[in-house]
């Protein structure tokens, strides 16, 4: 499991050495990732760096979240767009300085926020480009660069749409410059309206804990019924848990994660590992529920249990998954069979079941997809048919499902370091690491964070999405 | 609910002077003391009737953390007069006096001496942990050649040994104080002409009421280890001015705006109130000076601004007191660092605070600088840590007695991440 390249880059004479000889191998920066529960401030003491901030809705909203996350904001331009900033700042003691670009010093930087919702025509993209252009560069280690747009959707006519999908393009691209110094890109779309939701989003996405994210457009509205929240710590107290599959890997990870933000976790996975996740529940206070969730009765015994024994559920976390890979011709019905009743028919049979009553209004689901499902992958037909299946799943279902605050979302790992990964072949292990932005695995705790921060009243504005956790696979980006 | 209220009959301190000068030989346990004897005289206390001694400090003696006790004994005070020590930081003197007037209106006791004390000049320097874990089988077994030889080799290298200095460092974050206040200076937008101004108005009104004999009731002459007498304040400057405090260099950060002068410096002394019940004081003949309405006290996450929780706590202790900053007669802030004040009263004053970090609409409130430390503070008396609260607290109860004025509000930073606040009442 351990990452030869990465280790290499924590050497600093190494790193010297490859530099002096000029040798073509492509050190990745080794991330900066959060330890612990949310913290009450978890941009304390950032630089963030804002521009395209005018008359536009998205600046109190903004200025109050990065005053209460601990964040030194900087704005761009003149004293107009300052004045979102006076009273969060005078609050929390973080007054926001104007600047122009170009007077920003180096590697103090942490993040960059471009807010482009008021752009409404091609030429006027080049404020984009003036932004990134004199603060890309400026970047710090594991930065980050955030852009905020609007849905193509509500534009007032086909100019607007182009201009708001060029972001997108934008950002991707973006991506791929910064994953070298583990600095990461993201896309907010935003909804008219959603733009208090959209706070808690831009929070997550400027902490570490969004480290193995990068190239992704997340949109943010109002279907789901229910307040904004910014943040807060602890925020899933008195909350239940299902994570199905956490006997190890990411199951494990996401169930201390949401463990540690103050939820009781009910850990689910088969009776043949009962020790491992017995071991994992023991460790955090959580209960274990040993099922085989493809047998029949599966569906009802779960939904009995959260019932009878927790008197409902909160967060659903569909994270069991096999691989059968084979060939299309050589594969067995079995093989067949075998993931896409696991991977998509147990998980879509266990939330009918669960809507029954026993998933309560303001809650989460979650369901593990994988790049492989928008991207393809040789030898995983069936893999992959079930992971593209479960976001239009999550598409369909949550504005089914928006009217009682329930949110549905997808998470798509890229490369994750996991006993599945380790047992890939070697050359095909490393092209699976380095063939991404950040030019290296990620961690389950990252896919945990993700699955975490969805599950968090602060997420209230994202259903229906799917949030690769990639860091930026070329494949299925 | 208890009818019974607790009564401050007056107070006394010794001198507040410099660390590691006239007191060096004094610890912290001889400088309780001093100043308990002095209110026992002073107030003429029979012995007989004290119940206990409540005591603050923060740098307590390793091997006798129990000072209210220690002094009660060395004091040859009657056995029965039990004693406590508390600790809370800087507001550990004022811990000590909420807590003996809840004691009292609890009905715990009816007579209970108060204070705090702090010896800079004696503080304990510590061994690192790994040098006491090495040396355990030597201190309590027969130890062989071998474990000597042992014992040396897990001493390398030689850095990790070493005692350490003690040095007033937040353990969660290792920021030491004047770094924090530095930060809160910048980030509050305190410029270094008000902390200056602030300082100079701290010397200037202490030396004052050193002059005009107001202090005189309150400070008992002490007798150093080599039979010296020690008869007042030897901190405060009654001729600085601001120009003179302009020229000196900031000592927390390069650009900083924190200097020697603008900050408390390191002080040892003792200070401790008398407090009864009011009907023991009417039986026993005392007139009672003041009374404590209210407190409070609050946390707030250290790693932010380390010194604001008086903002917090402040006007918590007022709405428990049903009173507004408006109704309060007096102010008097604890001056860790003028820049702290500064930010603490920048913080009252402001809307926007007052919405985002006390859910209130409108602001606590401005304070008039004539109303805030009447008698100048820290910065000019210096702060022997566990003796500020019961300085505060008498000078306090003896201007509402003096002035026939009705309310103080009090408020003290305190390492932690800690505030604390009080209002005092005219009885």
């Amino acid at each position: 499991m351990s990452d030869f390249l990465l280790q290499l880059g924590q050497n600093a004479q190494a790193r010297r050495v490859i530099k002096a000889l000029g040798l073509p191998v492509p050190i990745p920066q080794s991330l900066a990732r959060a330890r612990g529960p949310w913290e009450e401030r978890p941009l304390a003491d950032r630089t963030i760096v804002l521009g395209g901030l005018g008359t536009g809705r998205m600046a109190a909203p903004l200025a109050r979240m990065l005053a209460e996350a601990g964040a030194d904001p900087v704005v761009i331009g003149d004293g107009a767009a300052l004045a979102a900033f006076q009273a969060p700042g005078e609050a929390f003691g973080r007054p926001a300085r104007a600047a122009q670009l170009g007077e920003l010093p180096a590697d103090k930087v942490h993040g960059v926020v471009f807010d482009a919702s008021e752009l409404a025509e091609p030429a006027a993209l080049r404020a984009l480009y003036e932004h990134f252009h004199a603060l890309a560069p400026k970047l710090a280690a594991n930065g980050r660069a955030v852009v905020i747009g609007r849905p193509t959707a509500t534009a007032r006519g086909a100019v607007e749409a182009a201009t708001r999908a060029a972001l997108e393009g934008f950002v991707r691209s973006l991506a791929k410059e910064l994953g070298k110094r583990g600095a990461t890109a993201q896309l907010l779309v935003v909804d008219d309206g959603a733009e208090d939701r959209a706070a808690g989003v831009l929070r997550f996405v400027l902490s570490p804990r969004s480290a193995f994210v990068t190239a992704q457009p997340i949109h943010v509205s109002l279907t789901a019924a229910g307040k904004a929240v910014t943040g807060g710590v602890r925020s899933l107290e008195g909350k239940v848990a299902l994570v199905t599959g956490a006997a190890r890997g990411i199951g494990e990870a996401t169930a201390q994660l949401l463990s540690a933000e103050g939820a009781h976790v009910v850990c689910l996975d088969r009776p043949d590992d009962d020790a491992l996740v017995s071991k994992v529940a023991r460790d955090l206070g959580g209960s274990v529920l040993l099922v085989d969730i493809t047998a029949a009765d599966a569906p009802a015994k779960i939904a009995a249990e959260l019932k009878q024994r927790h008197g409902g559920v909160d967060i659903v976390v569909h994270n069991a998954g096999v691989t059968r890979d084979k060939t299309i011709g050589n594969m067995s019905a079995e093989q067949w069979e075998q993931a896409v009743d696991i991977n998509l028919g147990a998980v879509t049979r266990i939330t009918t079941a669960l809507l029954g009553g026993v998933l309560r209004d303001g809650g989460r689901i979650v369901c593990l997809s994988s790049v492989a499902g928008i991207a393809g992958n040789v030898g995983q037909t069936n893999y992959a048919a079930s992971k593209s299946g479960i976001i239009g799943y999550v598409e369909k279902l949550a504005p089914e499902l928006a009217p009682r605050g329930i949110t549905v979302n997808a998470i798509a790992p890229g490369f994750i370091e996991t006993r599945l990964t380790a047992a890939i072949p070697v050359m095909i292990r490393e092209a699976g690491r380095r063939l991404s932005a950040l030019g290296q695995g990620g961690l389950p705790q990252d896919v945990g964070e993700a699955i975490c921060f969805l599950s968090q009243p602060a997420a209230v504005g994202v259903t229906g999405n799917t949030l690769r956790v990639c860091g930026g696979a070329l494949i299925g980006a | 609910m208890s009818t019974r209220r607790a009564v401050i009959v007056g107070g006394a301190r010794t001198p507040f002077v410099r660390a590691f000068a006239e007191f060096l030989k004094l610890d912290t346990i001889a400088l309780g003391c001093a100043a308990v004897r002095g209110l026992i005289e002073r107030q003429n206390l029979s012995h007989k009737d004290l119940d206990a001694i409540v005591w603050g400090g923060v740098i307590l003696p390793g091997l006798s953390p129990n000072v209210g006790r220690e002094i009660a004994l060395d004091l040859r005070l009657p056995a029965s007069v039990e004693g406590m020590t508390v600790t809370r930081a800087c507001a550990s003197g004022l811990q000590a006096i909420t807590t003996a007037a809840a004691a009292i209106e609890r009905g715990d006791a009816d007579v209970i001496i108060a204070g705090g004390s702090d010896s800079t000049s004696n503080a304990e320097i510590k061994l690192p942990q790994k040098v006491v874990h090495a040396a355990a089988p030597l201190a309590f077994g027969k130890a062989t050649p071998g474990d000597v030889l042992g014992l040396l080799a897990q001493m390398m290298p030689i850095t990790e040994v070493l005692p350490r200095m003690p040095k007033i460092a937040e353990r969660s974050t290792g920021q030491v104080m004047g770094e924090a206040a530095e930060e809160m200076a910048r980030r509050n937008e305190i410029p270094r002409a008000a902390q200056d101004e602030l300082a100079a108005r701290s010397h200037h009104r202490a030396a004052a009421a050193i002059a005009s004999g107001r202090l005189a009731g309150e400070v008992v002459p002490v007798k150093t280890g080599d039979g010296k007498w020690v008869h007042g304040d030897t901190i405060v400057r009654g001729d600085t001015s601001v120009e003179k405090l302009a020229k000196l260099r900031p000592v927390f950060a390069k650009d900083g705006t924190l200097t020697a002068g603008n900050s408390t410096p390191l002080t040892d002394g003792a200070s401790a109130v008398l407090l009864m019940s009011e009907d023991k004081a009417k039986a026993l003949g005392y007139t009672p000076l003041a009374r404590l309405a209210s407190w409070s006290y609050v946390g707030v996450d250290p790693g932010d601004q380390l010194l604001m929780g008086p903002a917090i706590a402040m006007p918590k202790a007022l709405d428990r007191a049903g009173k507004t900053l408006g109704e309060i007669d007096l102010v008097d802030i604890h001056e860790a660092f003028a820049a702290q004040v500064l930010c603490v009263l920048k913080m009252l004053g402001s809307t926007a605070f007052a919405r985002a970090r006390l859910g209130r609409d409108a602001a606590v409130g401005e304070v008039d600088p004539a109303r805030l430390n009447v008698h100048g503070g820290s910065i000019a008396f210096g702060h022997p840590f566990g003796a500020t609260g019961a300085r505060m607290v008498t000078t306090m109860a003896n201007e509402l007695a003096a002035t026939g004025k009705r309310t103080a509000l009090l408020g003290i930073c305190a390492a932690g991440g800690l505030g604390a606040a009080a209002v005092l009442e005219r009885v």
